[in-house]
């Protein structure tokens, strides 16, 4: 172990021994603190990733500490951050008690991170399950809700089938080229490998479950419904995201992926269409978002496909941004949410007037999400669309314009609840505490920056794909 | 001169700005008001400025593209080739005078009827105004866009918290419609920027670049035809207006006259400015089409607007007409016919949000719209009867006031080219002037039919509406300066594609 090794390691050993830290303080010191120590951790992760590294790749580990690990590191650190602290006040309401939350979100952070800074099979497949494992125990963490424990056993079934495609899948891969390390396993997919090939579409379907693209999405309405809100806001942003990092891990090292072109041109397709359809029956704001999640990765799905023509980028910025998105529409919902009243569509109604700032940054968030400018989820699409062009997609295309004219109307019936539908009942909604607040105003404000201007990120986006 | 300030960046955000020092003034309802107004005023106020520096050519930078009175252009997003580009030009200039003073109407209107979350509805109206000004103003095709689609949530809001009936159906309808077609236009933008990019190998959004690229025919149809869609959609054209009846009908005064005063018009700027410089060749093809919509939108909207008994919807209908007009003055694309079009749109700015804002007053009055409810108010209240007489004549296109001077330059510019349109375009002046005459026949004489407590106009109500009745009567009478205005940008438009014969 060198001392660049170290330095590589540095913010996988840091969430690790953050998350250990957690449960032995619980123990000792049983209080609040545990989400203090928590967010200090993920935020000391961030701020280590920021510094240029000694060097790029510490084999002997299999991570690397390239631009790309670097800035994915500092996403998911900083997402864990934001759900913790906006966990906080939820978690005591509902009975949330206890350090194993902060202490398996940290572990679900460290899964991540392993995730994106992976340079073999075997780290990538290990930083998946990690983080899917910490899923297993979040989503299933509130004992109070049968509901919990229901959407838990259902991910945790379903993460288990997915779990064993992706390991045949890379079992195949290996065998077809010999190698672990994603560089050389996936030139070996360019030379016609049938055997890698194979793997590849079988490992498709696994991150299919993953980024709960249509048909592998049966899970996500049920267990967003189910998990627990913050969980929920953590599943959206991160788990999605990790999922989107490890396609672009993978298929940015192909050659060509042109033999692909039908099943993630599939995926996209049935996502966009089904997602953004099954959206518009749903009176649960939590289903409804689910269903919008299924769409959305849809859209990611259609730029990865067009990857060559920037899609790539596109999807890396898409990730960000959908991750401040989700983050500030859950984050606001477990804000405005009073001990589980919040549930349906209808549950919303004259939120706009009683609590604006939660519901302003909710409409925001809705807003960006339905590809409204200037906001970062109308960046996204567009990049998304402009490289599906480029590359010759007309018909998904112009599918996806389709299908996000839909999703307009889903989007605008939380928003017609929250503004144009006043109740004269008299109902109270807790007042965001300044953290809360403050949280939810930087997520915001990113989906703000990055519709008004996007061009640091894009900018960033592109350096870290190169 | 004053070429050291941004002061088309400053008119756009300006209101905006508004909405910032509104923030702290949430609960005060008789300050937020004021603010707003006072915001609305410089804006004007700086319009108006630049209305007479432009008169006297003192605004000439030179840097601008020809017939552009004012240029901006900075760099916005590098790895996709959008700038921050804003342009005046004479008809932008009478587009921004008309929406700060319509914005300014809309404030006045609403000054009492909206007691109930006052601050908001200030605030959107503001947001709006920046919208619109940025829609008027932008040339670069991923900046008019964001503007195109960021003044749509305002309205939203407020046909939504503010109208009537079915306001939250109307909403929705409204911005579903309207978005749909703007989303095809996203699609289209981005192929013409896909299509300049890989002939040249500059990828831009700029309309003054983009104009120039070499589009194959079929494909400059479809692209065409998206953008075609998105200014159909909000102009209204038959059979895509029925959007508007229920949006006017159901929203509060100031969103009708502001829908009526300046969103329609987007839709016709966006054809002047965008559709046809980009795509030549396509909108040539495609004119009849426009010209048969226009003509049919004429008539029909005429026909439908005698059957109304609610008088919002009639002055709905009134209005799909009106924009008929200028369809038929686009597509006919002659200087005389396009400077007729430009005008026939302040005209119609101006007239129908007076009478919005007319019809308004009686409904706040006596909480009813019906025809049937009215009668005989020519002696109740002469100075509400004496203006809603002269606005609705002028709505019908009576000489001496302004909607003359417009129907009459689009069909005398349009009969040289397309004759038989004009003809029956033609028709499209006689119809209104039967239900005019039956609405006010109604409304103003006969006998009262229903008691109804009605005062005549407060001093703020009767001062914005005479205000307005002024500016009929000068652009009827005197509409030269305007005109003066439109001569340069529009023998360039139409130069450009040879469309004058």
């Amino acid at each position: 172990m060198t001392i660049a090794d170290l330095w590589i390691l540095m913010p996988l050993l840091l969430l690790a021994g953050g998350s250990l830290l957690i449960l032995l303080l619980g123990a000792i010191v049983p209080g609040r603190h545990t989400t203090t120590v928590g967010a200090v951790v993920t935020i000391g992760a961030a701020l280590w990733a920021l510094q240029s590294p000694p060097a790029l790749l510490a084999p002997n580990l299999g991570l690397a500490a390239t631009p790309f690990a670097r800035f994915f590191t500092i996403f998911f650190a900083l997402t864990t951050a934001a759900v913790l602290v906006l966990a906080e006040r939820y978690n005591s309401r509902h009975g949330i008690a206890g350090e194993e939350f902060q202490a398996t979100m940290l572990f679900a952070a460290f899964g991540m991170v392993t995730l994106s800074a992976s340079v073999n099979l075997l780290t990538l497949f290990l930083g998946l399950e990690a983080l899917t494992f910490a899923f297993y125990i979040l989503v299933a963490i509130d004992l109070n809700r049968s509901t919990s424990a229901e959407a838990g056993l259902k991910y945790l079934l379903l993460g288990a089938v997915a779990a064993a495609f992706i390991a045949f899948g890379i079992a195949l891969i290996y065998t077809g080229s010999g190698s672990l390390a994603i560089d050389t396993a996936m030139q070996a997919a360019a030379g016609d490998n049938l055997l890698v090939r194979a793997g590849w579409e079988i490992m498709l379907i696994g991150l299919a479950f993953k980024a709960s693209l249509v048909p592998a999405h049966l899970w996500t309405p049920d267990v967003y419904q189910g998990a627990p809100t913050p969980v929920t806001a953590f599943l959206a942003a991160a788990s999605k995201g990790a999922a989107v990092v490890a396609l672009l891990l993978l298929l940015t090292r192909l050659d060509t992926a042109d033999f692909l072109r039908i099943p993630l041109g599939g995926l996209a397709l049935l996502s966009m269409v089904v997602g953004n359809l099954a959206a518009l029956r749903q009176e649960n704001v939590k289903r409804l978002l689910a269903y919008s999640s299924v769409g959305q990765m849809g859209y990611v799905a259609l730029a990865l496909l067009a990857g060559k023509s920037g899609g790539y980028e596109a999807s890396a910025f898409y990730a960000v941004a959908y991750g401040a998105m989700t983050i500030t529409a859950f984050g606001a919902l477990t804000v405005l949410d009073e001990g589980g009243s919040v549930e349906r569509v209808d549950d919303l109604r004259g939120m706009g007037y009683k609590s604006p700032f939660a519901a302003g940054v909710l409409a925001l968030a809705l807003f960006s999400l339905a590809g409204i400018p200037p906001t970062a989820g109308f960046t996204g699409k567009f990049l998304i669309f402009a490289a599906a062009l480029r590359a010759g997609e007309f018909g998904l295309a112009i599918a996806g314009m389709l299908t996000a004219a839909v999703s307009v109307y889903f989007y605008l019936r939380v928003v017609v609840s929250l503004y144009l539908q006043p109740r004269n009942d008299s109902f109270t909604v807790p007042a965001a505490t300044a953290t809360e607040s403050t949280v939810l105003a930087l997520v915001s404000s990113l989906i703000v920056l990055l519709g008004v201007l996007p061009g640091g990120m894009l900018e960033l986006a592109a350096k870290i794909l190169r | 001169m004053m070429a050291g300030y941004p002061l088309l960046t400053i008119l756009v955000f300006l209101p905006l700005t508004g909405v910032l020092c509104l923030l702290p003034l949430w609960q005060r309802q008789e300050w937020t008001r004021r603010i707003a107004l006072l915001f609305g005023l410089a804006d004007l106020t700086l319009a108006g400025w630049l209305t007479l520096a432009a008169g006297s050519a003192r605004l000439l930078p030179g840097n601008s593209p020809p017939g552009f009175f004012l240029f901006e252009d900075l760099p916005w997003i590098g790895r996709l080739g959008a700038r921050y580009t804003l342009g005046l030009d004479g008809i932008s200039l009478l587009m921004v005078l008309l929406t700060a003073f319509v914005t300014l109407v809309g404030m006045v209107v609403s000054w009492n009827a909206i007691r109930e979350r006052s601050a908001l509805h200030y605030a959107l109206l503001l947001v709006m105004e920046s919208g619109i000004m940025g829609v008027f103003l932008a040339l670069d095709l991923f900046l008019f866009y964001l503007f195109w689609e960021v003044m749509l949530i305002p309205m939203f809001f407020l046909i939504g918290i503010w109208g009537h009936g079915r306001r939250v159906y109307s909403a929705i309808k409204f911005f579903l419609y309207t978005l749909a077609g703007s989303l095809l236009m996203l699609l289209a933008i981005i192929g013409i920027y896909l299509l300049h990019g890989s002939q040249t190998g500059q990828y831009t959004f700029g309309l003054m670049s983009l104009t120039g690229t070499a589009i194959p025919a079929q494909a400059g149809i479809w692209l065409f035809a998206a953008f075609l869609l998105a200014f159909a959609i909000k102009f209204p054209l038959f059979p895509l207006h029925t959007w508007l009846p229920d949006a006017h009908t159901d929203a509060p005064t100031a969103g009708s006259v502001i829908l009526a005063g300046l969103l329609l018009k987007t839709g016709a700027y966006g054809l002047i400015r965008f559709g046809y410089p980009l795509f030549p060749d396509a909108a040539k093809t495609l004119t009849p089409l426009l010209t048969g919509v226009a003509v049919i939108g004429i008539l029909y909207a005429s026909w439908v607007a005698f059957a109304q008994t609610d008088m919002k919807r009639l002055v709905a209908y009134s209005s799909v007409g009106h924009m008929g007009f200028v369809a038929l003055g686009i597509a006919a694309w002659t200087p005389v016919a396009l400077s007729g079009a430009v005008m026939q749109m302040v005209n119609h700015g101006v007239t129908t949000a007076a009478l919005f804002a007319l019809v308004g007053m009686l409904d706040e009055r006596s909480g009813t719209r019906e025809v049937a409810a009215y009668g005989g108010l020519w002696g109740k209240v002469p100075l509400l009867s004496g203006l809603f007489l002269l606005f609705a004549m002028a709505s019908a296109g009576l000489p001496g006031l302004n909607n003359f001077v417009g129907e009459f330059l689009i069909l005398t510019g349009t009969f040289r080219v397309q004759p038989l349109a004009a003809v029956l375009a033609f028709l499209g002046i006689v119809l209104p002037l039967a239900y005019t005459v039956k609405l006010l026949q109604e409304v103003l004489f006969q006998h009262e039919r229903r008691p109804l407590a009605l005062p005549d106009l407060s001093l703020r109500e009767g001062t914005i509406l005479t205000v307005m009745a002024l500016i009929d009567l000068y652009l009827g009478l005197h509409p030269k300066p305007l005109l003066d205005l439109l001569n340069v940008p529009v023998a360039l438009l139409t130069g450009l594609t040879g469309g004058a014969p």
